[in-house]
Order: C-alpha cells, then sequence, then structure tokens
C-alpha cells in the first residue's frame, strides 16, 4: 500500500528544521522530496546596510557550530579584495581555531549520530571527549561558540606558551580515545547494521548533483578546499586527505573519525611551529576599495563559499553566502530512495546538515 | 590568496559554456548575483579550474537561460535562490514551488534584497504578525 509520510519541519533528526515527504510503498521509500527555507534570517540582506567589523561579528552568528568559518571567509573575501597580506602567526592561529572547530563539530555530528543509531553509551563517552575540546576553546578564546577569534587582517587574540602547551596535552587525551572509538565504530554489530549499506550515494550521484566536504569524500570524491586551493597557510602542513569509497552512512561515520586524527595532526603542527610576530594588521575599521570576491573555505561539513561586493562605501554591496548544506541537502532524495522509513532521520542527518545555516 | 579570475561573458555563452565545462568534470562553485545601481543583473557563474575560481559574469541582463539541465540541482537550487531573493529570471527553470523563502513572506513577494529596510518590516509586522 502506497503512503505520503511526512516527516519534519520540526527536528526530524538534528535539532533544526526541514522537512521530507517520503513516497513510500510499504515500509519501503520509493522517492522522496526535500523542503528548506524553515529558518530564513534574512542575514544577507542585513548585510548590505552594516560596515565590515559588524558584518564580521554578524556572520560569525549565522552558525553556532562553524561559527569561525563564517567569520573567517567574510574576512578572507575583504583582504582580497583590499590585497592585504595577514601575518603568518594571525593565520596559524586562525587555522588551530579552524581545526579545533571541525574536531567538535565532527565529534557533535558523531555523537547525534550514534544516539540516532542507538548506541548511547559510545554517544556520551564521544560527547565527553568533546567536551576537553570545548573547553580548550573557551581558554583560547573566552567563548564555547562565536569565538570572535578573528578580524579583518589577522586574528584578534594571540596563544600564550600556556595556552599552546594546554592544547597539545589537550590532544594528546583525545587522540589516545579516539583509537577506542574508532575500533568500537569498526567492531560494533549494531553500528554496522544500521549503517552499511544504508542510505547510499553513489559518487557518480555525488558528482552529478555537486556533493562536498565529508558527505562527497564518503562517496569516493577526493575534493578538499584545504588541499585544492590552499589558503592560511594550510600548504604548510602535512596532513591526508581521507577518503572512502563506500558511499553509505557507515562510511561518513569513518570519514568523520579518521578526519579527526587528520585535524589533530594540522594543529599539532601549526602549534609547533607558531611563528614570532603580529597576530593581525590592527583593529581599525578597515578601508576597503570597490571590487568583489569570492573565496572558499573548507568548513566542518565542506566547502563553505563567501561572494562578497564592495562599492568602496562603508556597506557591503553584496554579501553571497553559501554553506554546504546547500550543496549536500539536494542529495537527499537519492539517498532516501529505496530504504526503509525507519532510516529515514539516520539518512537525514547523515550529511552532517546545517539547515539553519543554509537559510541563513 | 586563493586565485580568482573574473570573466565578462554574454548571456548566449551561458549554455555552451556550461556545457563545455560540464563536459570537462569542472565543478561548478555556486552561481552569485547583485543588482547594479540601474536595477540591471549581475550573475556570475563560479567555476572551480585548478586551484581558483574562474568567474564567467553576465552583466546587465536579469534574464538567462538555465543550466539546471546541464548541472543539475547543483545549478538549480542556486537559480532558484537568485529568482526568489532578486528580480532575475532564469528561463526554463521551474519555479512552482518555492525553495528558499517562505511562502507567507512579505505577501509571497520574495526579493528582499532590493526591498527597502523599512518596507521589509512593515510588511512582516503588519501582515503576518511577525516581531
Amino acid at each position: 500500500m502506497s503512503y505520503i509520510v511526512p516527516i519534519g519541519p520540526y527536528h526530524p533528526a538534528l535539532e533544526e528544521p526541514v522537512h521530507a515527504r517520503l513516497y513510500t510503498e510499504g515500509e519501503r521509500i520509493d522517492h522522496a522530496e526535500v523542503f528548506i527555507g524553515y529558518n530564513h534570517r534574512g542575514i544577507e540582506k542585513l548585510a548590505q546596510q552594516k560596515n565590515f567589523i559588524q558584518t564580521l561579528v554578524m556572520v560569525e552568528r549565522v552558525c553556532g557550530i562553524c561559527s569561525h568559518s563564517h567569520a573567517l571567509a567574510y574576512a578572507m573575501a575583504l583582504e582580497s579584495i583590499a590585497g592585504m597580506e595577514v601575518p603568518k602567526r594571525g593565520q596559524y592561529i586562525r587555522v588551530i581555531i579552524a581545526e579545533l572547530e571541525r574536531l567538535h563539530s565532527h565529534y557533535l555530528w558523531l555523537g547525534i549520530a550514534l544516539h540516532i543509531i542507538g548506541h548511547d553509551s559510545l554517544f556520551m563517552h564521544t560527547w565527553d571527549d568533546r567536551e576537553a575540546i570545548m573547553d580548550i576553546l573557551e581558554e583560547l578564546t573566552g567563548n564555547r561558540v562565536n569565538y570572535g577569534m578573528v578580524t579583518v587582517g589577522g586574528s584578534r587574540r594571540d596563544i600564550s606558551d600556556e595556552q599552546r602547551k594546554n592544547t597539545l596535552a589537550m590532544l594528546d587525551t583525545i587522540e589516545k580515545s579516539m583509537d577506542g572509538i574508532r575500533d568500537m565504530i569498526l567492531g560494533d554489530k549494531t553500528i554496522a547494521l544500521r549503517t552499511r549499506g544504508v542510505g547510499i550515494l553513489t559518487k557518480e550521484d555525488a558528482l552529478r548533483i555537486g556533493a562536498i566536504g565529508p558527505h562527497a569524500r564518503a562517496s569516493g570524491v577526493p575534493v578538499d578546499v584545504r588541499k585544492d586551493a590552499p589558503y592560511s597557510s594550510y600548504e604548510d602542513f602535512d596532513f591526508a586527505l581521507v577518503t572512502h569509497d563506500g558511499g553509505d552512512v557507515f562510511s561518513r561515520v569513518l570519514i568523520r573519525v579518521l578526519e579527526n586524527y587528520e585535524s589533530i595532526k594540522i594543529i599539532r603542527q601549526a602549534l609547533e611551529a607558531l611563528p614570532a610576530g603580529r597576530i593581525n594588521l590592527g583593529t581599525r575599521i578597515p578601508r576597503i576599495p570597490a571590487g568583489e570576491y569570492m573565496v572558499r573555505h573548507e568548513a566542518p561539513r565542506g566547502q563553505l563559499c563567501y561572494k562578497v561586493v564592495t562599492d568602496g562605501g562603508e556597506f557591503n554591496r553584496r554579501v553571497s553566502i553559501h554553506v554546504p548544506t546547500f550543496r549536500n541537502a539536494p542529495t537527499l532524495p537519492v539517498m532516501l530512495r529505496n530504504n526503509s522509513v525507519a532510516d529515514a532521520g539516520l539518512i537525514i542527518a547523515s550529511i552532517d546538515p546545517c539547515f539553519s545555516c543554509m537559510d541563513r | 590568496m586563493q586565485e580568482y579570475k573574473k570573466i565578462l561573458i554574454s548571456q548566449e555563452e551561458v549554455r555552451p559554456l556550461a556545457q563545455r565545462m560540464r563536459e570537462s568534470g569542472i565543478p561548478l562553485a555556486m552561481i552569485h548575483a547583485f543588482l547594479r545601481d540601474d536595477g540591471k543583473g549581475n550573475v556570475s557563474y563560479e567555476y572551480e579550474v585548478g586551484s581558483g575560481i574562474e568567474s564567467y559574469t553576465v552583466d546587465g541582463v536579469n534574464e538567462l537561460p538555465t543550466i539546471s539541465d546541464i548541472y543539475d540541482l547543483g545549478a538549480e537550487w542556486p537559480e532558484r535562490e537568485i529568482s526568489e531573493l532578486l528580480p532575475i529570471t532564469f528561463t526554463g527553470l521551474d519555479t512552482s514551488q518555492r525553495l528558499f523563502l517562505p511562502d507567507t513572506l512579505i505577501g509571497g513577494q520574495g526579493q528582499i534584497l532590493v526591498l527597502p529596510m523599512e518596507k521589509v518590516i512593515e510588511k512582516t509586522r503588519g501582515k503576518e504578525g511577525g516581531q
């Protein structure tokens, strides 16, 4: 018998709004539609009426998880228009915060995925480790989210030697603990049953639709802005681009676990080789000439695009923000097809969506 | 600094270019748009070529052909979003459903990027009981 099963828009998986309509034959999803736009906040509109520093503060609030990514991408766009060269120490500090943000974002998603899968003990273990990362972020920046570490022309806060040592010690602790999480995920039967072969996105479909980030890498597509178009000194660091060709929910879990190791490697290198010198070019409201630039940053969920247009005045002419979920959400109908209704929530969550980010 | 190169093209070149890029396996990073002072559109097709972005821009046009049949949903969603936010249309694009802005926003009018902020506030407060 055919049914139409509506899911959402209120919190179908993560605590964010999206609506999916599943067209089912019994328990099997025949096809699906996804509807977005439930959390539009008019941020691009507001950005046209704020100066560059006000906008920097505002765009950091596009997302509560990858807030640093937004501030970084916006600042990079302005710096590119103005031809500013950020001091090396400022670039390294930006990378350290970006990778700590990736770690806490991946841990957050892993915990949620494990909770949906039904493995609550591992969910709690994962989030326990995440707290250590959040504590370090608080120590370095003063905040658990919305760090305020970026200014146009560099970083706003320096990292002291004591903070550097504390961060390195935290990395040692969570890396050891991550080994246990990885082994559990690889060996646990419940996790395998809930994730292997579920919500498959083939490499061909990922390329056809334009998926990005860990979501695409879990389908065997080797894309990563940090490697493809390095910025903020990412070319100085030795790290691997991790891919997996499974294309299922299990691959998406595994990719994020393995990427945590790479983020730890990057942060260690940046902290150990932190260059001496200035961290920014000053903190006054910058003068930005007329121009336009598009920059890309590898946010935790994938490529974040900022296109900024200026006219030489005090305000932005246009700030266009496109987050990874805008590229990955269109893959959901493909992933939901021929799966069970019971797995729909997990499949939607498996792209690590940020719908509020996407709606801006 | 990431490389960014702007190249002006005509609206007739949009589809043949997209076809060539697609056949060469070049990803479409995004489609961006804004309005000039005279109300004419400026639409950029941002292709990831090598490690940089080649931004093929059509300037002074408010109607363009869709490339959603060439780049699939990777172009369809950006085109639908632009046509909801700005008075720029894409010929051949299915806009029978709203993608991005709520159906009720400003009485279904949308295109908030070109409305004065006072009008946005007045309309959302007055007709929809907004805050």
